[in-house]
């Protein structure tokens, strides 16, 4: 792996939402926290998949990348700058409008292809106005209008798609057009934001496979946000689990389905439906809720549900350590000294 | 769109007859008999058997022995030409009578409604944008204030301070009684009398659209496709005006355009506060005054604007929202 370029590199990364004061004595604010002391490199040219149940925090770390939320500490550096000879950027430093410059390289493909279109744009505006922001439109329009319809059959939709506004469009052709809207500016990386999860099941596939196209041909970096393992397993080289704002686990995809270390990891795997009658396998359901966010476990967030949990576990919070080559997971007692019943 | 609008003038003209029907059943169905009113200055001149038999000949010529069907079809074809008949308090034709009101009307809400749009909409745009800090917090206690006040104390309070404490603007009334000046003086006089009766009307309409404004933007805001722009790395602004403004606009046309309808229907409170010849107080006097000449000419006349503002908000919803096809 140490031939892999790093893109981005995540250190200590926290996200906090505070919460309204209830009251005014209320001397203390709560905060939801969303992401805690995430370490992350995300590699050139790979698929990152995050995966985790909802209220994870998921979604925020892809936007708190992005700098679509402000982290509440932490860094975020970006190594993808040429100008800048692929030193590292500290994006969480940037103001607002030094950072329009890298949004070009950096775009996000939302979860909702109904409300992340604007109803008031046809899709050839939808299409051209990144562009006109980034100053990447030609002098000659016939040029743009090219470019433009290129960009929209490159991600499968008609050229006469071009005046229609977005009410006008199933969900997989809106989704085709968030898509489009993102690689129009050419960026060197993408956070896909749950993209399938609002489709149905066969338009699915055709969106990952549409997805997994423009990686070979653009070169793409993807973080690849969904609930859903089993895309998680086609489209993505990496996978990290989060469990309460926590990359509890994170490997290569063989691997980690294969021998899964974290007990979360393992409960979630379980529970994958199967067709396979001859091995039957225990599934380990988990009891209990999420806990709250606002106020997590002390120790490993995970102790309140993990049967394998005992008293260390409630008092200190585990770090993120490779146990195997490329496998990292943050628990005290991981699967390794017990024998892989599951698979 | 043309088949559209020619649909619904079609539509319109259908219930403006049925609204026309009633009305002329309505008010023909009160006490009162004009031509008795006509001749009553007679009566006391007259032998009682002159006096009937003039009344006689009197009801014989206004037609009010026709039946009902006849009557309304002869009051239709005059109302159509505009012949909205003599009012009886002034004796003079209704048209005469509507005009210089309605005029009036028409120009101070002309002002009031640029000037209270040149207002709200920013602020409205700027509260929901710095939504819950310290001055959009203090604009939504100011606006809560100015929703609960009724028109008639702000009026009082502005006249009280500008009239009467600091005697900067006239208390009330259209022009200073007795004038003497040039007429260039008498313009500025009659615009210094406007400015108050102005000022209330403005800030008595503020305190809503400020927070329909923000409600409608704080909602757009709130949408996704607001983040895609924001990852476009579109500028703020024009997150702001393009993408959010344009897609608050539509909930803000109707409310804007009803108002502007009711530019017509005058303000009979802060008209009859500030002693001002408006279209309310016009409506109001007349009816107390059994004019109802004047009261069906100025009520039809305000079928016609709703019908035609309801048109208007129709038409400009398919201007403003691709999705609405108006001529379906």
């Amino acid at each position: 792996m140490d031939d892999k370029k790093v893109l981005f590199r995540i250190r200590d990364l926290k996200k906090y939402f505070p919460l309204k004061k209830r009251n005014p004595f209320q001397r203390e604010t709560y905060n939801v926290r969303a992401n805690e002391n995430i370490n992350l490199d995300i590699y050139e040219g790979e698929t990152l998949g995050i995966v985790g149940e909802s209220g994870c925090g998921k979604s925020t770390l892809g936007r708190t990348i992005l700098q679509l939320y402000k982290p509440t500490s932490g860094t975020v550096e970006y190594f993808g700058d040429p100008a800048n000879s692929h030193k590292p950027v500290p994006l969480h430093q940037l103001s607002v409008d030094q950072l329009r410059k890298y949004r070009r390289d950096m775009q996000l493909i939302f979860q909702d292809p109904y409300s992340s279109l604007n109803p008031r744009m046809t899709v050839g505006q939808i299409l051209t106005e990144g562009l006109k922001a980034h100053n990447m439109l030609d002098k000659d329009p016939k040029k743009n209008q090219e470019y433009i319809l290129s960009v929209m059959e490159q991600c499968g939709l008609a050229p006469y798609f071009i005046h229609r506004y977005p009410h006008q469009f199933s969900g997989g052709q809106r989704q085709r057009i968030g898509i489009a809207r993102s690689v129009a500016l050419n960026p060197k990386f993408i956070v896909a934001d749950e993209p399938v999860s609002a489709l149905d099941v066969s338009i699915q596939s055709q969106i990952i496979n549409l997805l997994l196209d423009l990686k070979r041909d653009h070169g793409l970096t993807y973080m690849f946000i969904s609930h859903d393992l089993s895309v998680i397993k086609y489209i993505s080289d990496r996978v990290g689990v989060m469990y309460l704002g926590v990359v509890v686990e994170l490997a290569v995809t063989e691997d980690l389905y294969a021998f899964p270390l974290h007990p979360y990891t393992e409960a979630l795997l379980s529970a994958i439906p199967t067709t396979d009658a001859d091995h039957k396998r225990e599934i380990r359901t988990l009891e209990g809720d999420i806990p709250s966010p606002i106020n997590p476990p002390s120790g490993c967030k995970f102790h309140t549900r993990c049967k394998y949990a005992t008293e260390i576990c409630k008092e200190v919070e585990p770090e993120l350590v490779e146990l195997r080559p490329q496998h990292f997971v943050a628990c005290h007692h991981p699967l390794v000294d017990r024998k892989h019943a599951l698979f | 769109m043309l088949k559209y609008v020619f649909k619904r003038i079609l539509y319109m003209i259908f219930v403006f007859s049925v609204m026309s029907i009633l009305l002329f059943i309505l008010y023909n169905g009160i006490q009162g008999d004009p031509a008795r009113a006509e001749i009553e200055p007679m009566k006391m001149k007259l032998e009682p058997a002159q006096y009937e038999q003039l009344y006689r000949e009197t009801r014989a010529r206004m037609g009010l022995d026709d039946p009902l069907v006849t009557r309304y079809t002869r009051w239709l074809g005059k109302t159509i030409r505009l012949d909205f008949g003599q009012s009886i308090r002034y004796q003079r034709p209704v048209i005469d009578v509507v005009k210089p009101p309605l005029q009036f009307t028409i120009k101070i809400n002309i002002f009031a409604v640029i000037i209270g749009l040149a207002i709200t909409i920013p602020l409205g745009i700027f509260t929901a944008v710095k939504k819950n800090s310290i001055f959009d917090k203090s604009v939504q206690v100011f606006t809560i204030i100015g929703y609960s006040i009724p028109v008639f104390i702000t009026a009082l309070l502005f006249m009280y301070f500008f009239a009467v404490r600091w005697r900067l603007l006239p208390l009330n009334g259209m022009e200073t009684p007795n004038f003497k000046g040039t007429a260039a003086e008498l313009r500025a006089d009659q615009i210094r009398h406007l400015i108050l009766p102005l000022i209330v009307m403005t800030v008595t309409s503020l305190a809503s659209i400020t927070r329909y404004v923000r409600a409608a933007m704080m909602e757009a805001l709130s949408m996704d496709y607001i983040k895609t722009a924001r990852a476009k790395g579109l500028k703020e602004k024009a997150v702001i005006f393009s993408h959010a403004w344009r897609n608050a606009l539509l909930p803000v046309i109707t409310l804007i355009i009803g108002w502007i309808m009711s530019i017509f229907s005058g303000a009979f409170i802060i008209e009859s506060m500030f002693n001002l010849n408006g279209m309310g107080k016009l409506y109001i006097d007349s009816l107390y005054a059994k004019d109802f000449n004047v009261v069906l000419a100025v009520q039809l006349f305000y079928v016609l604007i709703a019908l035609i503002g309801n048109l208007l908000v129709d038409l400009s919803y398919g201007v403003v929202d691709p999705r609405v096809r108006v001529n379906e």
